[in-house]
């Protein structure tokens, strides 16, 4: 376990060194969070509540999404998609480490400086600035559990994309289509309540909104009570074992390939 | 010294080869083509989600929204296609291979972005192409041989506007390690050119107008030909904005290559 | 005139002091502490045109940040420098046509293209008219036999091909001065022998300058006059190579991995040869790698043979390496005083 500790300081001072991004990162998230400030009351112009969400549970939940987006960004699936063209993943399978937990690890590493440099800053902005106010409710004491779920749901999908190195030299086009599909289903452009209600019911189910709706419900409506949260835990968690077996599976059968034919 | 129609030449003759080389990659070519259409598919379904909501957006109807975005995407066009090499500026100068670029007798911007030209930016353009048709037939536009004409200068100003935004970002790869977050920044700026600039009050319309003028990116250009009464004068003054954007966008190129040292001793 | 001429040139540059660690990390945030490093510091030479010169020094010497300047890509701090009467800074566009640059492993050939359509390209950026073009790919396949490569991306090359390739082109345009920066690194013998030849060749028929960077004495030996030697941004020998080659040839380092080696093993070592060698040995002794102690020889004096039997009788030795001198070893002979 010590080995993958190290691997996450090792991002972790990365970041550090590359102290600039920071700055302009927080600036880019406040940013869009004023756009979006502007954008969203335009479209509540004259209206007290749309879909059952007045202006101010909007703005928190754009808000505190992008936010959480934030926490949750990573670029393992194009670092992987490099590693593996490149060919640098042999020097990991020389190691004595499992490659997607090492990968899991890194991630991890720029995540928690992430958090540290730039959601706690934002959210602290939104709400000595802003007075955006955060309510409380058994919501918050979940949050984390939820985040971690999302966390390795988020991880295991960019995993997935970028084992696609194995195939294809493209990963712009995967990537994308990925980025902007998880985007939209998983409510991290628009509240999911202003989707029509039969595409949400089918939403639900998909593990997409399992990494941004689920976990920023808990902060945005935190007094839903045990009865809203634990199907969507639950879900949550399914998700997370699942995608952890799939890419499980995957990864071994593109190593068993690359064993074989020499990469 | 060369002129205009020496790099003009030289830049056919590079990426003649160079497409002919990319076009081995079919694979490639055509998961990105679909990347592509499908991000602007979704993009668009955002404003289906929002006016399935509400019947307009500060005044703007669906269609309007949709002529603007269509505009939008064909003012990013060039930048996409053209200088796309941009994104790879940060890689080139950390790994020392940015040096390359001093040793050949050719303008340096030229020679840095010949090497690169996206093929994928050509199904922005023709998807943005007719959704700009068929926005503007649906809502009636008259097009007279004037309003063409103004519609490609204000194009090609947008197009400046996007450009110089982009590669500046890009170019912060010179000083800081880092660069990754002001491209992101650059980025995130942009993806709002095509909502309408009276959204925004106060402080940020004056921003987004005179100091990040992502207003001429697509807004104030539409107005032109959706709303010709509320045009703002200043739209007559779009090439001076554009060709003065990518003047001082030069300027930073220029400071930046004279900067940087190179890595190793 | 001479074609490269050079007068106290010097190139600083200011570096921030970085700390170690998390915290030293967090406290460079905010550091203004920086401190000013002399790449290369004052330096003088004149180079004049069908020359090639062998520009060494161990790394950090100073050798890239010189080119460098050289080439227009950095502005001295202060001194002279004129290639062709011009100064490489203020000039690049117009000194580019007249130079070649191979720089170090880095491909200047364009990645995904064929290789003749490198060359055709470049044709067209040297405004290189057809005759020459098809004259010099003429003699560049009768040197190297470029052809069979034509229809191949760069991409697909051996490293040895496309150091060719890379100096071929460097070429392509007569220019008057090229810059070779190891050139034959990572190559086996049988191609470094090639292209040495090439570059022989080339400037015998076209009387082009060439500066030759590189930390391999072979390089050195097969190819230049003159040698510049540079260490910690100066000059430390300008002159013939005959001077220095007396160097290399005589001089071997024998690595020994002494049993029991401790804090006073090198200097009993010392001391015993002394004894056994007389007081002008010129052996010296060092340790430059943990556990391996380096006995440097000049051949000339004493015979490796007897110095390696008397080190192995007088101490336990585990293992023996013996090797070439090394640049490192060059530069610290011709600081002892080695060429007076």
């Amino acid at each position: 376990m010590r080995k993958y500790l190290a691997v996450l300081r090792g991002t972790a001072m990365v970041g550090m060194v590359y102290r600039f991004g920071y700055f302009f990162a927080i600036l880019g998230n406040l940013l869009y969070i004023g756009i979006v400030y502007f954008l969203w009351k335009s479209i509540y112009q004259g209206r007290d509540t749309l879909r059952g969400l007045t202006f101010n549970e909007t703005m928190v939940y754009i808000a505190l999404g992008s936010t959480v987006f934030f926490m949750l960004k990573t670029y393992s699936d194009w670092i992987i998609h490099y590693e593996i063209r490149e060919g640098i993943i042999a020097t990991y399978l020389i190691k004595p480490m499992d490659f997607q937990l090492y990968a899991l690890f890194a991630v991890l590493g720029s995540t928690v400086m992430n958090i540290f440099a730039i959601s706690i800053p934002t959210i602290l902005f939104m709400i000595f600035f802003l007075k955006i106010s955060i309510a409380t409710g058994v919501g918050l004491v979940l949050f984390p559990l939820s985040f971690m779920f999302a966390m390795v749901i988020s991880f295991c999908i960019d995993f997935f994309v970028g084992l696609m190195g194995f195939y294809s030299e493209s990963v712009w086009g995967i990537s994308s289509v990925k980025e902007i599909v998880l985007m939209f289903l998983s409510g991290a452009l628009i509240p999911l309540q202003f989707f029509p209600e039969a595409v949400r019911n089918i939403l639900f189910w998909l593990p997409f909104q399992a990494i941004f709706h689920t976990p920023l419900m808990m902060v945005t409506k935190p007094d839903s009570g045990l009865g809203t949260f634990i199907p969507m835990l639950a879900v949550q968690a399914f998700w997370t074992i699942a995608l952890i077996v799939l890419t499980r599976l995957f990864y071994n059968q593109a190593i068993k390939v690359l064993r074989i034919s020499g990469g | 010294m060369r002129t205009l129609g020496e790099y003009l030449r030289l830049y056919f003759i590079i990426e003649a080869q160079y497409i002919k080389a990319r076009m081995q990659y079919r694979a490639d070519f055509i998961i990105s083509s679909f990347g592509m259409f499908f991000t602007s598919l979704v993009t668009l379904s955002v404003f289906w989600v929002i006016f399935d909501s509400v019947p307009d957006l500060a005044g703007w109807s669906l269609m309007e929204m949709v002529f603007i975005y269509a505009f939008y995407m064909l003012a990013i066009s060039p930048m996409q296609i053209l200088f796309d090499h941009f994104w790879q500026l940060r890689f080139h100068i950390q790994q020392g291979t940015f040096l390359k670029y001093y040793f050949r007798p050719l303008n340096m911007m030229f020679y840095y972005i010949s090497e690169m030209f996206d093929l994928k930016g050509l199904i922005q353009l023709a998807a943005g192409t007719i959704l700009l048709v068929y926005s503007a037939t649906q809502l009636s536009v008259e097009w007279t041989i004037t309003r063409i004409l103004l519609l490609l200068l204000t194009l090609f100003s947008a197009s400046l506007v996007q450009i110089s935004m982009t590669v500046s970002a890009a170019c912060a790869a010179f000083w800081v390690i880092d660069s990754y977050p002001v491209l992101g920044l650059a980025w995130k700026l942009r993806e709002f050119s095509p909502y309408p600039m009276t959204i925004f009050d106060g402080a940020f319309r004056f921003a987004f107008t005179y100091i990040i003028p992502i207003g001429f990116v697509a807004f104030y250009p539409s107005q032109l030909f959706l709303r010709p009464s509320e045009v703002t004068p200043l739209i007559y003054f779009s090439p001076l904005i554009g060709v003065g954007l990518f003047a001082l966008t030069y300027w930073i190129w220029t400071k930046g290559v004279n900067s940087y040292t190179g890595t190793g001793s | 005139m001479s074609l490269i001429q050079t007068k106290d040139l010097s190139k600083h540059f200011k570096i921030l002091n970085r700390r170690e660690g998390l915290t030293g990390a967090f406290k460079d945030l905010f550091s203004g502490d920086f401190r000013t490093v002399k790449a290369v510091d004052g330096i003088s030479f004149d180079i004049d045109a069908g020359e090639i010169v062998g520009y060494i020094g161990p790394n950090g010497a100073g050798k890239s940040t010189t080119i460098k300047m050289m080439t227009g890509i950095l502005k001295p701090t202060d001194g002279t420098l004129l290639i062709n009467g011009h100064v490489p800074y203020t000039n690049r566009i117009q000194q580019a046509q007249i130079m070649g640059v191979v720089f170090g492993q880095r491909t200047q050939l364009w990645w995904d293209l064929p290789v003749i359509e490198s060359f055709k390209i470049l044709k067209e950026i040297y405004k290189v008219d057809q005759k020459t073009f098809d004259q010099h790919m003429g003699m560049f396949n009768e040197l190297v036999g470029l052809k069979v490569l034509y229809s191949q991306q760069a991409r697909t090359l051996s490293l040895g091909q496309r150091m060719l390739c890379d100096i071929t082109a460097s070429f392509l345009h007569n220019p008057q001065v090229v810059f070779l920066d190891e050139p034959t690194i990572g190559l086996d013998i049988s191609v470094k022998a090639k292209i040495r030849s090439v570059i022989k060749e080339l400037n015998r028929e076209r009387n082009t300058t060439i500066i030759l960077t590189t930390h391999d004495l072979g390089d050195v030996e097969a190819l230049c006059q003159r040698i510049i030697i540079i260490d910690k941004g100066k000059i430390l020998y300008d002159g013939d190579i005959k001077k220095v080659n007396a160097l290399f040839g005589a001089y071997r380092t024998i690595k020994v991995q002494i049993d029991g080696f401790n804090e006073n093993t090198l200097a009993l070592l010392r001391n015993k040869l002394t004894e056994r060698f007389g007081k002008e040995h010129g052996i010296v002794v060092a340790e430059t790698e943990e556990f391996w102690t380096d006995v440097t020889i000049d051949q000339a004096r004493t015979p490796l043979s007897d110095v390696l039997g008397f080190v192995m009788s007088n101490f336990s030795v585990s293992d023996v390496r013996i090797v070439e001198i090394s640049m490192e070893n060059v530069v610290q002979q011709v600081y002892d005083g080695a060429l007076g």
